[in-house]
């Protein structure tokens, strides 16, 4: 059944690959003829924005277990609740490399550079440097519950930058007007017909997709803390003291 | 806020105040520093008169990196030597936070103003709305220790912590930078009130605000780990 | 473990726990009393320990065993009910082990006294023993 699924998402992927070529040209864009990279560029940021969301909910949860767990128990559902963080942070860090490359691609087609300083470029570059130090965090530390602890407090503060360089900056009226990236397409309907069908096919397999890495992802994870878990078990059976003996003091001058 | 609190954050304070007026060795760095960097950016720019923009631009260009190098040390110091636990044993985190955020906002203003003295003069570069320039510095100190105070913090316990630090705070002050140099360029007569001066103080003082909000609790969060 | 504010119901004095070098004696009490918000009783413990004299001294230039005693001060500075000590004699003179015993047998009319250490001697602070074997 899943070998069948994913024939079947193979197929979709094609047919959507082709139909990005063949769909109308849009006389919104600039050079409309060259502005099909739109099609693929459209839901890698929306994909990065909710992964970087859901992350930083799953860094909520690193901090708020329920009240009452054994220490071990805390510890495992900490570890857990890290790692589906760190899947959604890499996969939302692939769609914003995503988002950047094709991004540059239309820059050079549409306005005739590779980096023409436009304001939504620049704030995305920040926003890539931002989650890029998410990382520097996690390779800072070599202790597993500090690591869960430190990157899952970045996250949290990461989140308020990010979401004001993607959602607010862009919008403030000089940057608006400064700026040559479209805005308001779909809202305003200038993306429309086969065109807005195409972008949302491929929007649904993106999601489709991303889904599936996450699940890998976070499989792989949990079987690595597992063994993880168990190579501990081994180490602590095998170095573990005898348990202490109590015995009252005999009081000496 | 209740005299407890006022007590406690207070004492955090006065630690930190004597304990750098009586080393120096952090207030002195950072001077040097900014010494150093006002007399490169303006030995960089050859004498040539240079539009507000670039000056506001190089100007907080310094103080991104200042900031960045000076006032992580708070925290970064109390694990390198070895008081961190003293703290945790008898502190709250948002008692620490906030002290150690005051601390950084006073360190800032200094050496910023500062530095924007010296820079001024070096580049004898006028500055037509000077109270403009005054708010974008005093907002975009607070700002810059709020988020600073907090990097400090997450990056205290790594291996590699001043790197980590200056490497996780510039990339979250790089907003915080355009926002600063939107509004002081006006102050430097490029650009006006209306068109971004007004706009960039009030994203520097939301900016702040969000910072210093939220800091004490990610920082309690983190705080017996 | 005691009910309570942990800052008020426990005292530690660990052997590798640091001071700030750069604050005197009375500025660490006053500090730690202001921090736990409660009575700095500085005069009181300083002769205590027997710190009197070094009150404005800065800890940086303080010996190991007056180190000692300060972090033995801030320990019992809020009148625990459990205080935790790490090799408490380490560092220290024979004054400075009558101290401990002193201070550990005060505790324990208070409240209790765990002792960590590996010093034979300080067996007779303590009147039931957890032996850890190797």
């Amino acid at each position: 059944m899943k070998t069948i699924l994913k024939a079947l998402f193979a197929l979709v992927m094609g047919v959507a690959t082709v139909w990005s070529f063949k769909v109308p040209d849009i006389a919104y864009f600039q050079a409309p003829g060259f502005a099909r990279i739109f099609l693929w560029h459209f839901p890698c940021p929306m994909l990065f924005t909710f992964l970087v969301i859901t992350s930083a909910w799953f860094s909520i949860r690193v901090f708020f277990n329920p009240a009452g767990l054994k220490p071990e128990t805390d510890a495992i559902a900490r570890a857990e609740w890290d790692l589906r963080s760190v899947a959604c942070m890499e996969l939302s860090y692939l769609f914003a490399l995503l988002t950047m490359a094709t991004g540059i691609l239309f820059s050079k087609v549409q306005w005739g550079d590779w980096w023409s300083w436009d304001p939504r470029q620049t704030s995305f570059l920040m926003v890539l440097l931002i989650y890029a130090a998410y990382f520097a965090v996690r390779l800072g530390y070599s202790d597993p519950s500090k690591r869960t602890a430190f990157s899952a407090a970045y996250s949290l503060l990461a989140l308020l930058p990010a979401l004001f360089l993607e959602f607010i900056f862009p919008y403030l009226p000089p940057i608006k007007l400064m700026s040559l990236h479209p805005t308001g397409s779909i809202l305003q309907g200038k993306i429309k017909g086969e065109y807005a069908y195409c972008m949302i096919l491929i929007l649904i397999l993106f999601v489709i997709m991303s889904i599936y890495l996450y699940k890998i992802r976070v499989r792989t994870g949990l079987i690595e803390l597992e063994l993880e878990n168990n190579d501990a078990k081994l180490d602590a059976g095998r170095d573990s003291a005898p348990t202490g003996v109590v015995r009252p003091v005999s009081l000496s001058e | 806020m209740n005299s407890s609190w006022r007590a406690e954050i207070l004492a955090i304070f006065r630690k930190e105040w004597r304990t750098e007026v009586r080393s120096l060795s952090g207030l002195l760095t950072a001077l040097l520093f900014s010494v150093v960097t006002v007399y490169a950016i303006s030995f960089a720019a050859l004498n040539t008169k240079l539009q507000g923009t670039v000056i506001a631009g190089m100007l907080w260009v310094a103080l991104l990196f200042s900031a960045a190098s000076s006032l992580t040390r708070t925290f970064l110091a109390e694990e390198e030597n070895g008081t961190a636990d003293l703290l945790r044993l008898v502190a709250r985190p948002h008692a620490v936070f906030w002290g150690k955020a005051l601390f950084n906002i006073v360190q800032c203003v200094v050496t910023s103003s500062l530095l924007s003295i010296l820079y001024l003069g070096f580049t004898s570069a006028p500055v037509p709305i000077p109270w403009l320039f005054g708010v974008s510095l005093i907002t975009g100190c607070l700002s810059l220790a709020g988020a600073v105070t907090l990097c400090g913090a997450i990056a205290a316990q790594a291996t590699n912590r001043s790197m980590l630090a200056a490497a996780i705070s510039v990339p979250l002050l790089l907003p915080l930078v355009a926002l600063g140099v939107s509004g002081m360029r006006v102050s430097l007569g490029d650009g006006s009130l209306s068109s971004g001066g007004f706009a960039s103080v009030i994203g520097l003082i939301g900016y702040a605000v969000a910072t210093l909000a939220t800091g004490p609790y990610i920082y309690a969060a983190v705080w017996k780990t | 473990m005691p009910e309570g504010d942990p800052r008020h119901t426990i005292g530690l004095c660990a052997l590798d726990q640091s001071v700030y070098s750069q604050l005197t004696v009375e500025e660490h009490l006053e500090l730690t009393a202001d921090l736990r918000g409660c009575p700095a009783r500085i005069d009181e413990l300083l002769k205590k320990i027997d710190l009197a004299y070094a009150r404005d001294v800065v800890a940086g230039h303080l010996s190991t065993g007056m180190r000692a005693r300060l972090k033995i001060a801030m320990a019992i500075q809020a009148d625990p009910a459990a205080l935790l000590l790490d090799e408490p004699g380490a560092g220290l003179d024979e004054d400075g082990r009558n101290l401990v015993a002193r201070i550990t047998s005060e505790q324990s009319e208070r409240g209790c006294v765990i002792v960590a250490t590996n010093d034979p001697a300080e067996r007779r602070l303590a009147n039931l023993e957890l032996e850890l074997a190797s």
